[in-house]
């Protein structure tokens, strides 16, 4: 598995999986939807997907000694691994925002503040495409586009349900907004849900996808 | 021991069933497996290598692919017709993340197969001649070891002098590795040279599997004057040619002297079987 995972780093993966991690830093934009940073992840995710089937690699990567259902394993837990990344950027970026910015400039107009909340809306959002991009990519490896405009599409509803709570529901206009120093505990049940949600979704998501790839005729 | 065994592999397509084949690949010997294009040498390799969910078994040195996947795999060295993977990294980026799957990997093996295919590392493999993209497959399939070479039409789109080169390396394979060879084809000349037995498959059935002398020593060559003389002595495969016609006939048939008969080529029996194949499945339809 280890091999593999070294393989998928060295060979599969586009520019724009390193790149997009630098996007974080866009929770200093003033009064801008920052789970759309998250939408980036799942655009990079799309590139390496192409590049994977530009390349060959999973043709290559079944003559290879390895089980077959280990090869979407393997693209899945690299895939996790940058999409970790992305959720700790934004969380520490956006602590350092909150130290840094006076409070005034730290709320924004435009969605949830920079804080654990945006994490946990992250993780839900990133959990969601997981389930349901890899499930179709690995039924039909050749077809990356339907599965990506799906998983888009809901990601964009999704964030649009999170601006609208941020301006209509107390909860997340109040309580869940704002610096992680106020109302902490909320936030911290807040960010424990979207990452729980985000590991379940993630876990289903896998064990679909390896499902569906034993049935692949290459 | 045979170095690969392959028994009723099956696999159903809306269009295309590879019904049942069968056969098997002696140790230190060279496989040609031909037929014409959608015939299923593809598909057959794609299901030894279980790339496509084929029923079946598959056995490598005695061991069953499906129960040992990880073992057999160790012994197998698989060439997909060149080296089609990854064009915009070097050769060096692959061979570092290939290696270490293999435990047997030998680095100086290696090195020595790159200098002798005058192959250079730090090439992309976009910047590599067809012939070249062959010789890296190989210089990979061969370095960990691999006792059995499973190769899909490897000398498609060479040239010539390419082919002469590719059976040469070939031939010194098995001759001083000892691996075996299984090698999907559909240029003859290369079998010719090179194989030891052949695996002739047609619309996803074997219709032969032999040693090639065999089945040279099958059939020869009639030239008929007429189609009614052809259908007289049943001659397989009967068609037109510039001067009369032409058909198969077995090789211990006894005829009449009037009829020129010459030795069959496997070009020859290839298109005369396929006719045959032809001629009944129409008649079948009809």
């Amino acid at each position: 598995m280890l091999n593999l995972i070294k393989k998928e780093i060295a060979l599969c993966m586009h520019p724009t999986a390193f790149i997009f991690l630098f996007f974080a830093v866009l929770v200093f934009m003033p009064n801008y939807p920052y789970e759309v940073i998250f939408f980036f992840s799942c655009l990079s995710i799309f590139f390496c997907c192409m590049m994977t089937r530009e390349n060959g690699d999973i043709a290559f990567s079944c003559a290879l000694p390895v089980k077959k259902e280990h090869i979407p394993f393997a693209k899945m837990l690299v895939v996790f691994g940058l999409q970790c990344i992305i959720l700790f950027l934004v969380g520490v970026i956006g602590a350092i925002k909150g130290a840094v910015l006076p409070a005034e400039q730290y709320v924004n107009q435009a969605g949830i503040s920079a804080n654990l909340v945006l994490v946990g809306n992250g993780a839900i959002l990133l959990g969601i495409f997981n389930l349901i991009f890899f499930p179709c990519y690995f039924k039909k490896p050749d077809k990356i586009g339907v599965p990506f405009v799906i998983g888009a599409v809901v990601i964009f509803l999704l964030i649009s349900v999170f601006i609208v709570l941020r301006w209509v529901t107390p909860l997340y206009s109040t309580t869940l907004n704002g610096l992680n120093s106020e109302n902490t505990g909320a936030k911290s049940v807040a960010l424990a849900i979207g990452i729980v949600i985000y590991a379940v979704l993630s876990a289903v998501s896998c064990k679909l996808s390896m499902k569906n790839f034993q049935r692949v005729d290459l | 021991m045979n170095a690969l065994e392959v028994r009723e592999l099956t696999k159903v397509y809306p269009e295309f069933t590879l019904d049942k084949v069968s056969f098997f690949v002696k140790q230190g010997h060279i496989s040609g497996l031909i037929g014409r294009n959608g015939a299923g040498k593809s598909t057959t390799i794609k299901g030894i290598l279980r790339l496509i969910n084929a029923e079946g078994s598959v056995a490598v040195f005695g061991k069953d692919f499906l129960k040992e996947e990880m073992v057999v795999k160790q012994m197998i060295g698989y060439v997909g017709g060149g080296f089609r993977y990854y064009p915009m990294n070097t050769l060096a980026a692959i061979r570092k993340a290939y290696a270490p799957f293999y435990p047997t990997w030998n680095q100086s093996k290696y090195e020595k197969f790159l200098s002798q295919f005058e192959l250079i590392e730090n090439k992309k493999v976009k910047e590599l001649s067809e012939g070249m993209k062959v010789k890296f497959a190989l210089a990979l399939a061969l370095s960990h070891g691999a006792k059995l070479l499973i190769m899909d039409e490897p000398t498609s789109g060479l040239d010539p002098l390419s082919r002469e080169e590719f059976c040469d390396i070939i031939l010194q394979l098995v001759r001083e590795e000892g691996v075996s060879v299984l090698f999907s084809t559909h240029i003859t000349s290369d079998l010719m040279r090179i194989a030891d037995d052949i695996i002739y498959i047609t619309q996803g059935k074997i219709l032969a599997a032999c040693p090639l002398k065999e089945l040279l020593c099958k059939y020869k060559l009639a030239h008929f004057s007429s189609l009614a003389d052809a259908s007289a002595v049943n001659a397989i495969g009967v068609k037109a040619v510039k001067e009369g016609y032409e058909g198969l006939l077995p090789r211990d048939m006894q005829i009449s002297e009037s009829i020129a008969v010459t030795d069959a080529t496997i070009d020859n029996i290839i298109v005369h079987l396929e006719k045959e194949n032809e001629e009944k499945k129409h008649v079948k339809s009809n």
